[in-house]
């Protein structure tokens, strides 16, 4: 997570227009999921690539490493489609135990390619957003949409204090580690608690020292803030809606 | 006619006890502070330095006693406290504690809205505070990729763009590498030249005796001395009860008066350049 933070602040994409990203990603992602089309899903991925490696400037070897992660679930998830336990045997493929047969049909083996292909080029979608978009990007383009302020202020608030309390715990990892706190499994155990209840009330404190410093600048219930969103081009806005045309077609058509 | 004291803020037997604590952080604090004047706040973990910056801006409101800015005394109403903390200014000492936004633009521009100014008037503020403390080269950045002195910068900035009469800045300098304590003090000496009244708290003796113009020293909630850099510095009894040692500069200026290399009525130097330039 925090990689993808990091790689999202170094994207070419970057200062792309967050609405215009956001709108594509979001557009892209029901389309590969209503089309449930293995063709669309290869394009799909296809532009994806292209988008985040080609244009977004992220590594390729980095981006292959995060589409690892979902396909690991998606390898297990599917794989309860695929295969049966029946007396009678399918027609892809059967082994016998006594009475029973473990055994798959084509039908099933199809359809679980289909799902992990709509799936994986729906993750690719999230993280084209991910990739090229900052977070306070993202918040910007959901406030433009009138997301209720309230979500949105808590996302705010969260993601800065994630890394204030991701540091923290570090500190105090180290701290523990220099005291042998991790010499066997239960003193790790252990320490794994101690850390964790003196995150809790450090967040308490912090959150306090937080309210002052923002009531000392007058905050009064609601937070507003300036953003400084890049203006949307007309020449990006064509590209989305070219790639999207071209999808709705494949779908229809394929 | 000009009033012969300007005083900007004004606490009379200020008393306040936290939740719970038997013992009260402030008991019967007494001080004037003059417009436009530099004050280092010193005194102990505890002494009640943040507590009283706390009141200042209507954060904590005095169990007893009565605070003025500018000659009037706090209201404890919407529109009391919007305009008391529109005048004072306080930079909370961690910056983590103070940034609350991962962007450095929406962070500053908090403060200045919450005043009521329009969008067009806030962004030329927060675009002209940006350049003033050269925030520039990392405004892009989020904010928990910026070192310490970076994020102090921005914390300085969130105050600086509301304009206030008074700025509070409670230990800068701590946990800040030469370079950035320099490129704060830089930034404390900007503020003045523009006319604000900043209030201090620090631990450096040395830099609060060359810095200035008075120097408070607190104890236990109260205010045990204040006054002019040298005369708080000769009062040993005081510095001794604050934890303090006696400036550098003024110990070696002794010496140098005891072993006759300095003629005996020599004016005490104001800072070791001073001194420096005196010998």
């Amino acid at each position: 997570m925090i990689l993808i933070d990091k790689l999202s602040y170094r994207s070419k994409l970057r200062y792309v227009n967050a609405s215009e990203k956001l709108m594509y990603a979001v557009l892209t992602l029901i389309l590969c999921i209503l089309s449930h089309s293995v063709r669309v899903a290869a394009l799909v991925f296809v532009i994806n690539g292209i988008l985040t490696v080609g244009k977004g400037g992220i590594p390729l070897s980095r981006y292959v490493k995060l589409l690892m992660i979902p396909l690991a679930f998606l390898i297990v998830g599917t794989a309860a489609i695929v295969v049966n336990v029946s007396k009678v045997p399918l027609d892809a493929f059967a082994f016998r135990l006594g009475e029973w047969y473990i055994t798959g049909s084509m039908a099933g083996i199809y359809r679980a390619l289909e799902l992990c292909a709509t799936a994986l080029s729906a993750v690719t979608c999230l993280y084209f957003l991910s990739l090229n978009t900052v977070m306070t990007d993202i918040l910007d383009a959901l406030r433009k949409l009138h997301f209720p302020s309230l979500l949105i202020e808590l996302m705010l608030l969260i993601y800065r204090f994630i890394f204030v309390l991701f540091q923290t715990a570090s500190a105090i990892t180290v701290s523990q580690q220099a005291r042998l706190g991790n010499r066997d499994f239960k003193t790790r155990i252990r320490s794994f608690g101690a850390m964790g209840s003196e995150l809790f009330i450090l967040a308490l404190k912090r959150s306090n020292v937080l309210y002052d410093a923002m009531e000392s600048r007058c905050y009064d219930g609601n937070i507003r803030v300036l953003t400084r969103m890049q203006p949307p081009r007309a020449g990006e806005i064509a590209a989305i809606a070219a790639i999207e045309l071209i999808l709705v077609l494949v779908w229809i058509c394929g | 006619m000009k009033r012969e004291e300007d005083w900007v803020i004004e606490a009379l037997d200020v008393s306040y006890t936290y939740d719970g604590n038997d013992e009260r952080a402030l008991d019967g604090l007494n001080l004037k502070i003059r417009r436009g004047t530099k004050v280092a706040f010193m005194g102990g973990n505890g002494s009640g330095k943040s507590t009283f910056f706390l009141c200042l801006n209507g954060i904590r409101r005095p169990d007893t006693g009565k605070i003025r800015i500018d000659g009037k005394a706090i209201e404890y109403t919407r529109k009391g406290l919007l305009e008391v903390r529109g005048r004072v200014g306080i930079v909370f000492q961690e910056p983590d504690d103070q940034l609350f936004s991962a962007s450095v633009y929406e962070e500053i521009s908090f403060g200045i809205l919450n005043l009521g100014a329009d969008e067009e008037t806030a962004r030329s503020e927060v675009e002209s505070v940006i350049e003033e403390l050269e925030i520039t080269p990392f405004q892009d950045r989020p904010a928990h990729a910026l070192s310490g002195g970076q994020k102090k910068q921005v914390a300085i900035a969130d105050i600086l763009v509301m304009h206030p009469e008074v700025m509070i800045l409670d230990e800068p300098a701590a946990a800040l590498d030469p370079k950035h304590t320099k490129k704060v003090q830089q930034i404390v000496d900007h503020l003045t030249e523009k006319g604000i009244t900043v209030l201090m708290a620090t631990h450096d003796i040395d830099y609060a005796y060359a810095w200035a113009d008075e120097i408070i020293l607190m104890h236990e909630g109260k205010v045990i001395r204040q006054g002019t850099p040298f005369d708080v510095c000769s009062d040993r009894a005081a510095l001794k009860t604050a934890s303090l040692e006696v400036p550098a500069v003024l110990r070696i200026h002794q010496r140098l008066k005891e072993k006759g290399l300095i003629p005996e009525d020599a004016v005490p130097p104001g800072s070791v350049d001073e001194l420096v330039e005196s010998l």
